[in-house]
């Protein structure tokens, strides 16, 4: 899928707009729809009163002073807090993808008892209402501490592996659709080529996957990064909290002064995302898949 | 077999992924059994989780964490047993036990947690146990005799029993202990109001107070030999003052005196009654059945409204799902064409609301359909008024809108990665066939898809059922149907609705809203595993 | 998919935020006592708040060696937070807080008592009453806050001295003659806001909660429904029809309106006081005018420290209350908090700046923020009430409504 090619052929106008150009019209009626928002967020975080209606003259003041206040603050280490999330969520994706997968490749390839049932538990459990999480959590906690102190509170550690608790769930789902989609061949060749079975998972399926894969791992870091209810119980001293956690201070109010500055740490905080996302759309749309299954 | 090529050769792939957790297991190359890369790396992991769990099992028996210590042996039993023991029937376990571990951990308890806590009281004035109880309400009720003075005080020690030596402002000197009233003791030497220096006693200095402050907060001394008089108490180790309690418990019979008659603890109700059935509060939290669940049934208030919210719950997840399923799918088509130039840069753009943090989206979406000063009415539509949260069907509107706007990049993306699984030779010997772009999406792009796709609808059907946050930041139910007796309006989806009904009442009451959220898990899941049945069909087609 | 994030914050009526941040000099006052044993208080504060408490905690570890861990925490979940957790015994030993959240603290047995002795007598009675319960103080009060009538002096150069209605119709010349658009501000949004309208119905003679012979507000005495509260009830009709009162008019809107010279009055806070200095106003503080022939008292907030029942440190924190109770330490925290302090000799310090000073007169008839856990069952339903009553619902019958539902859910408990 060479999205760059360039078309041999010269097409008429009317073939490109039948073919190809309503397509961009589509793309950019979605973009508008998509983006209008930030856009107006992007707007109060540049705005001088930095306040939500105030942006409603879309950039109608420009300054930079919300996000100079944004990363001089020491009450909130706007800088700490991006790199404590960063860390967290992509040690969390990695594991989610990790502990999904080889659920994944078990539910797809072998057949046991209670497979189906399995199945359906891990999507079922995960629709529990989290009403009462952040108590119970924190009293797991608590317990653990004693025995781990770096499974216990305030520790970074501690809230992956709270995060890495639900890797299992519907991701697994996601994943286990796409395992079933590369033929069962393949795995039989590499079998009687003398493969074991954790060589087939490691060495080809993880390989052939990759699309879902970093699909699971960028829903997992999405989720990691904006957490607020876990973080924000776990997490006691500032300088390891997460963005989610910090920023929420700032909208929390009732009387709301900091719109500007929230807007600037939310713009920042997306960058992270939308890298990660430039990085894996190579994976996501590589075509791997679609070669290797020929045949 | 042409396909041989695409399988790495024989010898063991190198570990793909050097930055694992301890708790992955590597691969076992049991087909030889050998030393093998991949067999020593299983080897040491195991060794690392066998570690770490033997050190567990001490550290959690020194602290009497017995939960911890049974989890831990049932733990590393399962892990050597599933890695050890060569069994085809193994296999598969060998992939779940290190996911499963960790949602037995952090997910199954909270599931847990949830049902224990349905079945007790526990809310506001039942908070903690019953020992917490008596020992608020006896502090609750301890009040400065009136009138009384402020001692000048320092906390003393006879061989190791603390008292009190105080001096009130134009009185002799007294000192005393917890069993020994006040007596005067003329010897003492007096400096700014205190005594500094008593024969027989030393006087403790701030850092021995600051050690052993919980002996001196919790130390109450008699003034006199009838307990009716009072007794001293220092909060801060420098000043007492003369208290008298008006309650008083007597641990052998559980019986709690007060100044208007005796009380007994009752475990029903979790709190001190008197004859008359008067409750003392605080209380604690105690087992109450099912009476939460049969609250919930028979509460008047919520009956009312109940069957226009829960078809307003079902309306609201299947249109949330089917509208941003619908718009990612179209979406993801429509980009992914090989002749479509900047895909990359539309997929990077579409996905930003999902990158933004939801309560930040809401809060904006709410700004922007303010009436009079929002984005949409002054600047989109150019000072019209039209009352988009206000008026009970443009809310609906609103609320799917914006879940839409929240919801369609997670199913782009997904639908996304989806396409790219579908074997690209199925599609070109359809359209050899001659078949139609939309028969071909018909017949066989969408199958495919909801293959994988069929049960993240379900998910995320049950996740916008008990979606609160998008309904709670944006409209929080409202508008408010002001003619109703109980608190409901009309964006209120089932689990907003229960929200207010079990915490803005007086009183917040988890027992009453855990009984609640797991009968709506009871709705949601059947639904779902039904549904769940039905797209078996389904994965059959590959 | 998306992981919750806790929004109960945003409903609660907590009261705000920082407030003008003049200053007044101060000498640092200190009791002797010998730097000692190193203990560690572990206090819960929200960032607003975290500056000041800072400063004088560090002038006490000076004083006394005692070390401080401060965790920033949300204020909107702080209160619920400390609920579940003090239980554990692994909670905070302090938290700052507001004095309406003292009810639900002492009901859960999760505060201590504060002792102040005869230093007491030294806050004004207001703080006092607001963070105590049953006659007694569960908290070290440190600052209060109330609402006032906020003006623009180049608009309005005099304070109004006649009724709200007079107020009105200063404020509609202005609109008539172009210079303004809203004659009066007073912030509803979306679920209306009963505390910035309590002081127009208290002028009617409506008050939330009648009290018992302690002086304690009496959850069996609810007494919104009654005539005066139905006789206010219609002047919200009013208010709405003249457009004052709206949905859209939340506290983002007004501030911003305000701050634009769009309207000369508003009925607010300390709070949005710099954000008006900073778009160029300038404004004087007085009493709001009474609408109903009776004075107009606003509620008054308090801000205070709480101990936790089951803190291991309760003397040291204790001493730490002493010392917050001392001048020197109260006029710290108004320094870098820019709160009113609640100690009276410190608070006559702060009233030398006219705008502290006007809304300590605003305040003067103001009635203590009720903080009994009935409490919770009526800020929504009274607020959605006036607002929709604003929006044209008929003032009467929704009125009494609202009333008969929050009368059931304080019966219901």
């Amino acid at each position: 899928m060479a999205t760059s090619s360039v078309p041999a052929v010269r097409t008429s106008r009317a073939r490109w707009w039948r073919e190809v150009g309503w397509r961009h019209v589509v793309g950019a009626a979605a973009l508008l729809f998509a983006l209008f928002p930030i856009v107006y967020v992007l707007s109060a975080s540049v705005s001088v009163r930095g306040t939500l209606s105030a942006a409603n003259s879309l950039f109608g003041t420009f300054t930079l002073d919300q996000y100079v206040s944004l990363l001089h603050d020491p009450l909130h280490p706007y800088v700490d807090w991006f790199v404590n999330t960063v860390v967290i969520a992509s040690v969390t994706a990695v594991g989610t993808v990790l502990l999904g997968a080889a659920a994944a490749y078990a539910f797809s390839r072998f057949r046991f008892r209670g497979r189906r049932g399995g199945l359906l538990s891990l999507l079922l459990i995960q629709m529990f209402p989290q009403l009462l999480a952040y108590v119970a959590i924190f009293l797991l906690l608590i317990a653990l501490e004693n025995v781990f102190p770096i499974l216990g509170r305030d520790s970074q550690v501690g809230l992956i592996m709270v995060y890495l608790g639900g890797a299992l769930g519907v991701n697994t789902y996601l994943m286990y659709g796409f395992f079933n989609t590369i033929p069962r061949e393949l795995d039989e060749a590499a079998m009687i080529d003398g493969a074991s079975h954790a060589q087939i998972f490691f060495g080809m399926i993880l390989r052939l996957t990759a699309p879902i894969l970093a699909v699971v791992g960028l829903l997992s870091f999405i989720a990691s990064f904006n957490d607020y209810v876990l973080a924000s119980v776990l997490l006691n001293s500032p300088s390891k909290q997460t963005l989610a956690v910090g920023l929420y201070a700032f909208v929390s109010r009732q009387f709301a002064q900091n719109w500007g500055v929230f807007a600037a740490g939310a713009v920042l905080a997306a960058i992270p995302i939308v890298l990660l996302f430039q990085f894996l759309q190579r994976y996501i749309v590589s075509g791997l898949t679609a070669g290797s299954v020929k045949g | 077999m042409t396909t041989s090529t695409a399988v790495p050769p024989a010898p063991p792939a190198p570990p793909t992924t050097p930055t694992e957790t301890s708790r992955r297991p590597r691969p076992e190359s049991h087909a030889r059994g050998a030393l093998t890369m991949g067999y020593v790396a299983k080897l040491l992991l195991v060794a690392l989780v066998d570690a770490l769990g033997v050190y567990g099992i001490f550290a959690g028996s020194a602290h009497e964490s017995w939960g911890i210590v049974g989890f831990l042996a049932f733990a590393l039993l399962l892990v050597n047993l599933v890695y050890f023991v060569p069994s085809r029937r193994l296999i598969p376990a060998k992939y779940l036990v290190p996911g499963l571990l960790f949602l037995l951990v952090y997910q199954v308890f909270v599931v847990m947690y949830t049902g224990y806590t349905a079945f007790t009281n526990w809310g506001d004035g039942h908070n903690s146990t019953q020992s917490d109880a008596v020992t608020a309400i006896l502090s609750q009720n301890e009040r400065r005799v009136d009138g009384s003075p402020s001692y000048g005080l320092s906390v003393v020690e006879k061989g190791t029993t603390l008292g009190f030596a105080v001096v009130a402002p134009g009185k002799t000197p007294q000192v005393g202990t917890a069993a020994s009233p006040l007596t005067d003791v003329p010897g003492a030497t007096v400096a700014n109001g205190v005594v500094t220096a008593l024969p027989g006693y030393s006087v403790l200095d701030f850092s021995s107070i600051v050690q052993r402050q919980q002996e001196i907060t919790n130390l109450r001394v008699p003034v006199s030999a009838n307990p009716n008089d009072g007794s001293i108490r220092t909060t801060d180790g420098s000043v007492g003052y003369l208290y008298r309690s008006t309650y008083s418990y007597d641990a052998a019979t559980g019986i709690l005196t007060g100044p208007e008659g005796t009380y007994r603890a009752d475990e029903k109700v979790g709190n001190f009654v008197d004859a008359k059935g008067q409750k003392i509060e605080p209380g604690w939290k105690v087992a109450v059945g099912f009476k939460n669940f049969t609250d919930v049934l028979t509460d008047s208030s919520l009956r009312g409204p109940f069957v226009s919210v829960l078809i307003w719950t079902f309306a609201f997840a299947i249109l949330s799902v089917l509208l941003s399923f619908g718009l990612g799918l179209f979406l993801a088509i429509t980009l992914n064409h090989p002749r479509v130039r900047g895909q990359r840069l539309y997929r990077s753009l579409l996905i930003l609301p999902y990158a933004m943090p939801a309560f930040l989206s809401a809060v904006v979406w709410a700004g922007m359909f303010n009436q009079t000063f929002g984005f949409i009415n002054t600047v989109l539509l150019r000072g019209a008024s039209v009352p988009w949260l206000n008026d009970p069907w443009l809310a609906k509107g609103a609320v799917l809108l914006v879940n839409l706007w929240l919801g369609f990049p997670y199913m782009f993306l997904v639908c996304t990665g989806a396409l790219q699984s579908i074997p690209a030779d199925a599609i070109e010997a359809a359209k050899i066939d001659g078949a139609s772009g939309p028969r071909i999406f018909r017949s066989i792009t969408l199958p495919l898809l909801l293959v994988s796709t069929a049960p993240l609808l379900i998910s995320s059907f049950a996740f916008n059922f008990n979606n609160f946050n998008i309904i709670y930041l944006l409209t929080q139910g409202g508008p408010r149907d002001l003619t109703a007796g109980v608190n409901v309006g009309s964006t209120d989806i089932l689990i907003s609705f229960v929200y207010k009904l079990a915490f803005q009442g007086v009183n917040r009451q988890y027992g009453l809203a855990c009984a609640i959220s797991i009968l709506i898990f009871l709705i949601v899941a059947s639904i779902s595993a039904a549904t769940f049945r039905r797209t078996r069909a389904l994965e059959e087609l590959n | 998919m998306r992981r919750s994030i806790s929004v109960a914050a945003v409903l609660g009526m907590s009261l705000g935020l920082a407030a003008c941040a003049s200053s007044t000099p101060s000498g640092t006052a200190t009791t002797s006592a010998a730097p000692a044993a190193t203990t560690t208080l572990t206090v819960w504060v929200d960032d607003t708040r975290a500056p000041a408490v800072k400063a004088v905690a560090e002038e006490f570890t000076k004083e006394t060696g005692t070390q401080f861990q401060f965790v920033q925490k949300d204020f909107g979940t702080m209160r619920d937070e400390f609920i579940a957790q003090a239980p554990t015994g692994k909670g905070p030993d302090i938290i700052v807080g507001a004095n309406d959240w003292t009810g639900a603290l002492v009901q859960n047995g999760v505060v201590e008592k504060v002792d102040l002795g005869d230093k007491a007598s030294g806050f004004l009675d207001v703080a006092l009453k607001g963070m105590s319960a049953g006659g007694q103080l569960y908290g070290l009060p440190y600052a209060y806050e109330n609402i006032g009538l906020v003006r623009n002096t180049a608009l309005v150069a005099d304070a109004p001295t006649g009724t709200f209605d007079d107020l009105i119709a200063q404020g509609q010349a202005l609109v008539t003659a172009g210079k303004v658009k809203y004659p009066v501000l007073i912030q509803q949004g979306d679920t209306g806001d009963a505390y910035h309208l309590y002081p127009i119905e208290t002028s009617f003679g409506s008050v939330v909660f009648g009290k018992d012979a302690k002086g304690d507000y009496d959850p069996t005495q609810f007494t919104l429904g009654d005539p005066e509260g139905v006789a206010f009830a219609s002047y919200v009709a009013k208010l709405g029809k003249l457009g004052i009162l709206s949905k859209d008019i939340n506290g983002d809107a007004a501030r911003d309106l305000f701050a634009q010279g769009k309207a000369p009055f508003m009925v607010t806070g300390s709070w949005y006081i710099p954000d008006f200095t900073k778009a160029g106003i300038k404004v004087a503080v007085s009493p709001i005018p009474s609408a109903g022939g009776q004075p107009a008292a606003p509620f008054v907030g308090v801000q205070g420290f709480f101990l936790s029942s089951k803190s291991t440190n309760k003397l040291v924190a204790q001493k730490f209350f002493s010392y917050l109770a001392t001048e020197a330490a109260q006029t710290k925290l108004f320094e870098v908090g820019g709160r009113v302090p609640a100690l009276k000799a410190a608070a006559d310090k702060a009233a030398t700046d006219p705008v502290v000073g006007g809304f300590a007169k605003a305040g003067e008839n103001g009635q203590v923020q009720p903080s009994i856990p009935a409490m919770g069952a009526v800020w929504q339903d009274w607020g959605l009430a006036e607002v929709g009553i604003a929006q044209g619902a008929d003032p009467a019958s929704t009125w009494t409504a609202a009333a008969a539902s929050i009368k059931a859910k304080i019966a219901k408990g």
